[in-house]
């Protein structure tokens, strides 16, 4: 009895080795995915690097600052008028938004205040700058997504509002046509008609999308419940603009902490989704869309005559002091925290960039993910790289 | 929020309904019964046999009028990446009145623009106190050698033909509408 004891312990035995050395043959390492830093996905130089085990990611760490351009020391060398020139190549697809936060908190340090028209006409090119940068991102986010149709209509209607844009300041991509005081010019004859009619083909766009992609059932199934952020994760990491009201947070600089713009005047509502995932911020991003035609429309009506420029000196010199000035931007909270001694060049420029805080929840939000859906999640974060690297 | 549709597939098959109703108004801008000319339809032009007319604000180039020019230097000063590069020597011009002084004026030797360095920002525009400076919507003048795209006094000169008249500005405004010497 023994014996065959034995042998049933042998067999037990090399049964086990036998299934140890199958699972050694069939064991799977992890990998490491390195996405860029040129990859289309990440509109720029971001470099991503995700750990895999199977499809799934264990780890993702994003890298940037492959087109780290250092505005904020170029700032310290160049006079109050020539930082414009720099700050507009930050976010570059909303631009003239970029130069808002930085003449604001100027204009605060020097106690001077800029007409009521040109306050207007400000607000007026700031929602531009935001439809020209969102309508970019709804069409954008097609192509992440295999779709590229909507990619084509959104640079079709995008052109239009940048045409605009050019009419009055000269410049498609970089306006500069901010000043301390006021603005470098007013609007040109006939401009107010041509915007209203550019915005309703803005949203007739909005309405071409929401047939698009908003309606189809296979953007839907990849969309919604991918990439969850829950409203205090957003807080504690602090996501701004579209990334936060998608998550259910009900905060807007222009409603709560508007600061030289002229947004109590207008009629308008802040959208926000309880969902908080890639589907919710591109519904919100697609309200806000059509919120900023109705806002520019109302705008367009009721511009004030006058002056736009304050009086100012020629030298611009900027008194001793702090401000941190911070506006809605298109891709969330933009600010600027201004230090002068007094001289002719700032002494200190600190830029809070928006899309560097929304892109710093990514290895909090791509654990546990799959591959496909990293593509996903990063173009529904929508940074834009200029804006995290600076 | 959109509702979700009862049946399946329908997202898509009205997603399609649109690239196809997109298309037909691209080959048939006059109409479904007319020929189709999609070159009319499309939201593009074939640049190099058409062109499209920019906006006279737009930035191009920068003209300059040699006559107004005083060398003051406040353009090459406030110019954010020191593209502008001017010297001058003291002349004596005649009188303005008969049987006066000869003036002393500033004589321009140099004036070149670096457009492989500019921004196109602007500030030299906005300084001049002079009226020397101008934009021009003018873009055809990309070189083989990018030593070329540095433009003397001459060539900016010869961009004067080509700066347009400002535009009148929209009602409410006190602005005045600036001329532009010729």
């Amino acid at each position: 009895m023994t014996a065959i004891t034995d042998r049933q312990k042998l067999q037990y035995m090399a049964a086990k080795a036998a299934d140890a050395r199958v699972n050694v043959e069939l064991e799977t390492e992890g990998m490491i995915l390195n996405m860029g830093p040129q990859h289309p996905a990440t509109h720029g130089t971001l470099r991503i690097v995700a750990r895999l085990d199977g499809e799934q990611v264990i780890s993702a760490e994003p890298i940037a600052g492959y087109m780290h351009r250092g505005y904020e020391k170029l700032s310290e060398v160049r006079s109050f008028p020539q930082v414009t020139t720099l700050i507009n190549r930050i976010d570059w697809l909303g631009s003239f938004a970029n130069e808002v936060p930085f003449i604001l908190a100027c204009e605060q340090l020097m106690e001077i205040e800029a007409p009521p028209r040109a306050q207007w006409i400000r607000t007026l090119l700031f929602e531009m700058s935001r439809v020209a940068n969102l309508i970019l991102f709804l069409g954008d986010m097609g192509v992440q997504l295999g779709a590229v149709t909507p990619a084509f209509y959104a640079f079709r209607d995008r052109e239009f509002v940048l045409d605009q844009i050019e009419a009055v300041t000269g410049g498609r991509f970089h306006p500069n046509f901010d000043r301390i005081g006021g603005l470098l010019d007013d609007l040109p004859k006939g401009w107010l008609a041509e915007t209203k009619q550019v915005m309703v083909k803005v949203r007739r766009f909005c309405d071409e999308i929401d047939d698009l992609l908003m309606g189809a059932e296979t953007f839907e199934s990849r969309m919604r419940g991918i990439g969850v952020i829950p409203p205090d994760v957003a807080m504690q990491y602090g996501l701004s603009g579209p990334n936060a009201r998608g998550s259910g947070i009900d905060w807007d600089n222009r409603r709560d902490n508007c600061f030289g713009l002229v947004y109590p005047e207008l009629d308008w509502k802040v959208w926000t989704h309880p969902d908080g995932d890639s589907y919710a911020r591109f519904w919100v991003r697609l309200q806000e869309v059509r919120e900023a035609t109705k806002m520019i429309d109302q705008l367009c009506d009721g511009l004030p005559g006058g002056p736009i420029m304050a009086k100012v000196p020629r030298i611009i010199k900027v008194p001793t002091g702090e401000a941190y000035v911070a506006t809605e931007n298109p891709l969330g909270e933009m600010g600027y925290y201004v230090i002068s001694k007094g001289g002719l060049n700032p002494f200190r420029v600190k830029i809070r960039s928006a899309s560097f805080n929304n892109v710093s929840i990514t290895p909090w939000l791509l654990r546990g993910v799959y591959v496909p859906d990293i593509i996903t999640i990063l173009g529904s974060l929508y940074f834009i790289l200029g804006d995290i690297d600076r | 929020m959109p509702q979700k549709p009862d049946i399946p597939g329908k997202g898509i098959v009205k997603g399609l309904g649109i690239t196809m109703k997109t298309a037909l108004e691209t080959m048939f801008p006059d109409g479904p019964l007319k020929p189709p000319s999609p070159s009319k339809g499309a939201a593009t032009v074939q640049y190099p046999h058409e062109k499209e007319e920019p906006v006279t604000r737009a930035r191009g180039v920068i003209a300059l009028k040699i006559e107004n020019c005083t060398a003051c230097m406040l353009c090459a000063r406030e110019c954010p990446d020191w593209c502008i590069y001017i010297e001058a020597h003291k002349t004596l011009a005649p009188p303005r009145r008969e049987g006066g002084k000869p003036r002393s004026v500033n004589e321009l030797d140099r004036f070149d623009f670096d457009y492989s360095l500019c921004m196109y920002c602007g500030i030299c525009v906005e300084v001049c106190p002079f009226e020397a400076l101008f934009w021009s919507p003018e873009y055809e003048y990309s070189e083989t050698r990018i030593g070329d795209l540095l433009h003397d006094k001459s060539r900016l000169d010869q961009w004067m033909d080509t700066v347009p008249d400002f535009e009148q500005y929209e009602a409410g405004s006190e602005m005045k509408v600036k001329k532009v010497p010729r």
